[in-house]
Parts: structure tokens; C-alpha cells; sequence
């Protein structure tokens, strides 16, 4: 069967608006491009760019003790400079929120945990060693996994991670 | 902007005198205090509406703007500590950005990290923290070196329309890290504790 090239960053906002995301706290993400384009114009979910990610989850998550419904959308790289921030606010703290983070270079052909690319490669087996349950979007029909994410993280009350093995576009 | 107002300071006020001045005008803020503030803050004014950072050094001002941000309408504070801010400095520039319209930012500037035994800061004695916010955007950047004169402007910085660091010269406490026994059921971390009862009273 052949892979989609893309996900496309329309769709992926209407599955953002499914999950009832109110803000998105953000450091940009060249796989995710798209999608902060249409964010930075969205006049219905609020889009608020952090310098770091570890400060993304801690932001996001006052705006839960707030009564918001954010998402973190990061990149790999950023998800590993964030570990502690991730264990210590979002882990410990119980704070359901979802992390959207875009698999920057993943050799689609491959599950990101076979890829070459250290940064890809490590993703899954990192969030396995911190307990956090992931789900991977691979194309438009894998989309309502979003929604799930959210469910879930409020179920667990704790992070659930979405990987965006795709491009936007 | 106004900008930063810098002075060199070798004077100290103590950390007591410090939280005295905010404790005074403790009402219906969200406070978030991290470190050797912690303690003595939760004693003599802490509320229902109390978050803490333990174990996330430097996140205590981007959890606190994740608040102002959801609820503009609430006063947040800030008590930070200056190795803490100094593991987060790009937190000055997102805060500045996001410019929340009531917000103080307090960073206790005692020049060490206090609870790993009192090692120097970095750049202790050259680094202004009040310099940095002012350049990075905030609407009021302010250094004191005694407590007098910190509790004479507050009132006045708390008008302030935007984000106000007020970087407090203080006097290292000597108060070590400790170490509690292991606990013999797994323990529900303190932001765990905290967090709802606070989500609640903002409800």
C-alpha cells in the first residue's frame, strides 16, 4: 500500500477543533510548518510561541489549572530537551495534555523506530521509558487519533503524545 | 517601556523581610514560588490559590503565565529564584511577548544556589536580572536593595499595566536541601497535590 506524502495542515486543524484544543503552545517546527501557519491566523484557537519546550509544557500546563484545554505541538528535538519539564510538570503534575510532536526527517518507509535518524529513532522508546503513552499519525485517515489522545490523557490524567510522521501540508 | 533601572548593590535584605512586603498585600493572587522561598511562603500566606515548582528548577514563571493567560482577569505572582531563572532566561522573552497585564515576576537574588550549599551564580556580581527583563520587554524592571524601599514601591508596581520583574538583593538563608526518607507507599507529587484545589478556586 502506498504512504501519503503528507498530512494535510486543514485536516489536522479540524482535528484539533474535534478535540477541543482552545490553545496551542508552540516552538516552531519545520515539519509542522503549515499547520503554525494556519494557527497564526486561526481566529478561534489561541496559538502562544514559547523559547523552549520545557517551557511550552509548563505554560500549557497553567492554562489548565486556568481551565483551558491546551496541546503542545513541538519537534523531536525539542521533545528531548524537555524530558525534565515533561516528567516533573506533566508526569508528576497529572496534567492531561496532549503533545503533538512532528518526526522531522522520518524515512516514512520505515516505523520511526527503525529510521537511521537518532532524533526519529529515539521518539518512541524514549516516551515508552517515561510511561507515556504515543500514537503515530501516518496519513489523513490516522487523524481521529487526536481526538483519542485527548480522551486518553484526560482518563489518565497525565500526557499522551501524538507523533506527526508526516510532513503538513 | 520604562525600562530597566540598574544600581550596583552590595546591601541585602533578608528573605524574611522580603516575603513580608508581599505577604501583606496577599489577597486573591495565583502565587507560584519555587525554592528557599517556598517554605516560609506557604507559611505566612499561603492559600488555596498556592502552586509550587519542585523538581522543574525554572519553570515557575511559565507555569504562572499559563495561568494569567487563562484567567487575565487574575493577579499572578511570581516568587522565582536566580539560579531558577537563569536555567529558563528565554522565559523573559515569551513572558514579555505574551505581555499578561498583571503579573509580578519577584526573583530573589541571593547570588548562590542556596539549597546544593551555597555555590556561586554565574556572573554573580555582574549579572542584573532587572536588566534582562527590561531588555527583553517587560513593561517594569526594578532591583532593591533593601526591604524598605521594595515595600514602598509595590503598591505602585502592582498598577503596573504588564509584566513587573522586581529583582530583590537578599541574603543567602543557608537553608540545605533535604532529604526525606524513602517513603514506603508511592507518594503523590506536590504539584499533583496542589494544582486542582487551585483549578477549583478559579472555577
Amino acid at each position: 500500500m502506498p504512504l501519503a506524502e503528507s498530512i494535510p495542515a486543514p485536516a489536522l486543524l479540524d482535528a484539533l477543533r474535534a478535540a477541543g484544543v482552545t490553545d496551542v503552545v508552540a516552538v516552531p517546527d519545520t515539519h509542522q510548518r503549515t499547520l503554525i501557519e494556519l494557527l497564526q491566523a486561526d481566529p478561534d484557537i489561541r496559538f502562544i510561541q514559547t523559547t523552549t519546550e520545557d517551557e511550552a509544557i509548563a505554560l500549557a500546563a497553567g492554562l489548565v489549572v486556568g481551565g483551558r484545554r491546551p496541546l503542545v505541538q513541538i519537534q523531536h528535538a525539542g521533545m528531548y530537551a524537555s524530558v525534565n519539564n515533561l516528567r516533573g510538570v506533566a508526569i508528576d503534575g497529572g496534567f492531561p495534555l496532549v503533545l503533538l510532536i512532528g518526526l522531522l526527517g522520518r524515512d516514512p518507509r520505515k516505523p520511526p523506530r527503525e529510521n537511521f535518524d537518532s532524533m526519529v529513532r529515539y521518539a518512541e522508546p524514549l516516551l515508552d521509558a517515561l510511561e507515556v503513552p504515543h500514537v503515530l499519525l501516518d496519513g489523513p485517515a490516522d487523524l481521529p487519533r487526536l481526538a483519542e489522545a485527548a480522551r486518553l490523557a484526560a482518563a489518565r490524567s497525565g500526557p499522551v503524545a501524538v507523533f506527526v510522521g508526516m510532513t503538513t501540508a | 517601556m520604562e525600562g530597566a533601572r540598574v544600581t550596583a548593590s552590595t546591601s541585602r535584605m533578608s528573605l524574611d523581610s522580603a516575603l513580608t512586603a508581599l505577604a501583606r498585600r496577599r489577597a486573591e493572587q495565583v502565587v507560584v514560588s519555587t525554592m528557599t522561598a517556598l517554605a516560609p511562603w506557604r507559611e505566612r500566606a499561603g492559600t488555596d490559590r498556592d502552586l509550587v515548582c519542585v523538581g522543574f528548577m525554572g519553570g515557575a514563571s511559565s507555569l504562572g503565565l499559563g495561568v494569567a493567560l487563562a484567567r487575565p482577569d487574575v493577579p499572578v505572582w511570581i516568587i522565582d529564584g536566580d539560579g531558577s531563572l537563569a536555567m529558563q532566561l528565554g522565559s523573559l522573552i515569551t513572558i514579555a511577548h505574551a505581555a499578561p497585564r498583571r503579573f509580578l515576576h519577584v526573583v530573589m537574588h541571593n547570588g548562590v544556589y542556596d539549597t546544593s550549599g551555597a555555590q556561586p551564580l554565574p556572573a554573580e556580581g555582574a549579572v542584573s536580572f532587572a536588566g534582562l527583563a527590561g531588555a527583553a520587554g517587560y513593561a517594569r524592571a526594578v532591583r532593591f536593595d533593601n526591604a524598605e524601599s521594595f515595600d514602598a514601591a509595590l503598591d505602585e508596581l502592582l498598577e503596573v499595566d504588564g509584566p513587573v520583574l522586581a529583582e530583590l538583593m537578599t541574603e543567602a538563608t543557608g537553608a540545605a536541601y533535604r532529604v526525606n526518607p524513602p517513603p514506603d507507599a508511592k507518594p503523590t507529587p506536590v504539584l499533583a497535590q496542589t494544582w486542582p484545589r487551585v483549578a477549583r478556586a478559579l472555577a
